[in-house]
């Protein structure tokens, strides 16, 4: 068509192209309207299908003690997961979550009360590991902006820091426990019916969908991810941005290794294990683009449930461990074709 | 006695009498390797302790007892941090080998399938190995040669049996158990099921095993697997058996969140001193009733000394009856009652070690040799 116009004439290509670029505008708009919600909503709907099928199953899965369960085990992925959408939503990745989590659980119980002795340092056994995170967030995000080394290169390079640190932390004493019940309790204690580490990440999740939404820090993650070059064009400070998110990153991960350590009442080196593996896609199944600039942390939310209620469904239902892989695997793809289909034009990534 | 064992006995005593006609006749050089015709020089050995990793107290314990061993007969111990890794283990220990000195090496390896690879490279380097807890059944030490000295491990299925029987007893020999084996595929895990299944067949046969959740000696997914199975199955569970006692920390963990830790029995196995501790402090009302008992630096001492004795030329590995080529050794049941009368020999590691030189890596208590392997699980327990 354009290049018939555009043969055709000067004068008479203006007319046309003002056509074909105000009808499809039209409806892209009305279209637009939905975009935002479509996805989410078939996510929700997907959710919805697994957990009737699931109570059917069993009727202790649709109980309050079984709900809280399962939000007591998607609280840290959902933390971890708003970190790993921020980044993502720049288009780069944070790989550094297992590292980051093992420094800063074991520096945690070694400055908290614990079974090897040592003293207790109070506040700063909190202040200390979230710092360590930031600081190895900070790296992170200067390291890729300023050297311009990939991001998944860097933080790869991360989660071996992290990791030796706290191997050297740890040293070759005994497994250290806490000898605080009230911290090795308060993560999962109930309070409003619910647990409070899920409180906590609710909080953090309502929090950042906030300053996405409506923040100038926010838009400007989105309008990165979306294309960097026209935000650099358009004055905004990139590198600050990008660096900030890193560390915001960063300091939830050394919170979920803090949070992870209270739960397992102790610690070794491993603490994180297994972690970014269960967030990343949740993020991608939550909707949020590995390219950048769409998604946002309410999807990454969802994924996350949807995920953790797919583990226990199965386990409630009673499937054999050894099909359970491969089933929530089947079932996984089938949940996300669904959810995506809505999407499935203009999917930017499909690689 | 199998018709299997039997044919392996035959095939062990053939093997004798065939390498006694060849030392005979003089050919020793060609049929045992380098060993029996030449002993290596004490200095110019150097022992090599690999291990998964460092801070499981398992495997740190594995290295207490490579260097004590290593003081006591003063031979340079070199630590490999396999970190989880087939791939770093082995290209750790083959940089070791290069380096020239002669190892003596113990390996724990991470997964069965890293044995052949780290046998035929310390074969070509001249060195000496002790293999413990995983191989491939197919990988007989015998037909490898002296230098690779040794199969070692303790009986998984008898562990499974020893804590199956302290956990029925402590809920009254009937109600529901679950279970939270290691990684799925691991021949240590599998061995332990099997004991266990066998037990509440043959023993106990009103103790129901509601769930089997293979949990990969991951103490955050027993946790998790723990707090799904609460939901699934609540005061139904009388009992917990796990395959370790990291996992056991977090099932524990999930149970005292639900407030039924003073109401439900836990075993394992291991006796980690997390373990020990919770016993001694009767953790739960007494929630461990039973573990079992063999020792990181047992295991590593054995298997060092084992193979340091060949490479010196006091042992002869072709000589040897299969069952110190492919050995099993003694496991120990742990409970409450019984308890202190195991952690004396944690209290003196280096004492141990003095009687592991002195009486042979064969005949030391608590863990003298009790049998040959290769461990077989019966179908029906698998």
């Amino acid at each position: 068509m354009m290049t018939t116009t555009s043969s055709s004439g000067t004068a008479a290509s203006v007319t046309i192209d003002t056509g074909e670029i105000l009808t499809p505008n039209s409806s892209a708009k009305r279209r637009n309207i939905f975009a935002g919600i479509g996805e989410p909503v078939a996510l929700i709907g997907a959710l919805v299908v697994l957990i009737a099928i699931f109570s059917a199953l069993n009727p202790r899965f649709a109980t309050l003690t079984n709900l809280q369960n399962v939000l007591n085990q998607a609280s840290l992925p959902i933390i971890i997961g708003v970190g790993a959408t921020l980044v993502i939503l720049i288009g780069s990745i944070d790989l550094s979550v297992e590292g980051v989590m093992a420094a800063s659980g074991v520096a945690f119980v070694l400055m908290s009360a614990n079974s090897r002795g040592g003293q207790d340092m109070g506040i700063a056994a909190f202040i200390v590991p979230v710092v360590l995170g930031t600081v190895l967030g900070a790296l992170n995000g200067l390291i890729y902006t300023l050297l311009k080394v990939p991001s998944f290169i860097v933080t790869l390079g991360m989660w071996f820091i992290g990791f030796g640190i706290a191997t050297i932390l740890y040293g070759t004493d005994a497994y250290p426990e806490l000898t605080d019940d009230n911290l090795t309790n308060w993560a999962a204690k109930i309070n409003l019916g619910l647990p409070n580490v899920f409180w906590l990440a609710a909080a953090l999740v309502v929090v950042s969908a906030l300053v996405i939404r409506f923040t100038r820090f926010g838009r400007a993650a989105l309008a990165i991810g979306n294309n960097e070059d026209i935000a650099r064009a358009n004055g905004m400070p990139v590198r600050k941005h990008k660096v900030t998110i890193f560390i915001i990153a960063g300091a939830l991960s050394g919170v979920a290794g803090i949070l992870a350590t209270m739960q397992m009442g102790g610690t070794s080196n491993h603490i994180g294990e297994g972690y970014l593996f269960l967030t990343l896609p949740a993020v991608v199944i939550g909707g949020t683009s590995l390219a950048g600039g769409k998604g946002g942390v309410l999807r990454t939310f969802l994924g996350v449930i949807l995920l953790t209620v797919l583990n226990n469904g199965l386990v409630l239902a009673g499937v054999s461990p050894n099909y359970q892989s491969a089933l929530s695997g089947a079932i996984l793809v089938v949940a996300i074709v669904a959810a995506a289909w809505s999407q499935r034009g203009r999917l930017r990534i499909a690689k | 006695m199998s018709l299997g064992t039997k044919a392996k006995r035959f095939g062990a005593v053939a093997a004798l009498a065939t390498a006694a006609a060849l030392a005979l006749s003089g050919c020793t050089s060609t049929a045992g390797g380098t060993t029996a015709a030449q002993p290596l020089k004490k200095e110019d050995l150097v022992f090599v302790c690999s291990v998964i990793n460092t801070t499981n107290p398992y495997f740190a314990a594995n290295i207490e007892g490579c260097q004590t061993l290593g003081k006591k007969l003063g031979i340079p111990v070199e630590v490999v941090d396999s970190n989880g890794s087939s791939q770093t283990e082995i290209s750790k220990i083959q940089a070791i080998l290069a380096k020239g000195k002669k190892a003596v090496v113990f390996v724990n390896t991470v997964a069965s399938s890293d044995a052949p690879t780290i046998v035929n490279a310390v074969k070509a380097a001249g060195g000496f190995v002790t293999i413990w807890w995983n191989k491939p059944d197919n990988l007989d030490p015998a037909k490898v040669g002296n230098n690779f000295v040794a199969f070692q491990k303790h009986s998984g299925i008898d562990s499974g049996k020893c804590t199956t029987e302290a956990l029925s007893k402590a809920i009254g020999e009937k109600g529901g158990i679950i279970a939270l084996p290691g990684v799925q595929d691991s021949t240590t895990s599998a061995t332990r099921v099997a004991g266990l299944k066998e037990a509440l067949a043959t023993q106990f046969p009103n103790v129901k095993l509601l769930d089997v959740r293979p949990s990969n000696w991951d103490p955050q997914l027993a946790y998790k697997n723990s707090k799904d199975l609460i939901a699934k199955y609540g005061d139904q569970i009388k009992g917990v058996w796990t395959a370790d006692d990291g996992m056991q920390i977090g099932a524990m963990q999930a149970f005292k969140e639900a407030g039924l830790l003073n109401k439900v029995k836990f075993v394992s196995d291991g006796l980690y001193p997390p373990t020990v501790d919770a016993m001694k402090a009767h953790e739960g009302n007494d929630a461990i009733v039973g573990e079992t008992f063999h020792r990181g630096y047992m295991a590593s001492a054995i298997g060092l000394y084992t193979a340091y004795l060949a490479a010196i030329g006091k042992i002869d590995p072709s000589k040897l009856p299969h069952e110190k080529r492919d050995s099993m050794f003694k496991i120990s049941c742990v409970t409450p009652g019984n308890l202190d009368e195991y952690l004396k020999w944690d209290n003196n590691v280096a004492g141990w070690v003095d009687t592991l030189i002195e009486k042979g890596p064969w005949d030391t208590e608590p863990v003298p040799l009790v049998a040959g392997g290769p461990e077989v699980i019966k179908p029906e327990y698998k």
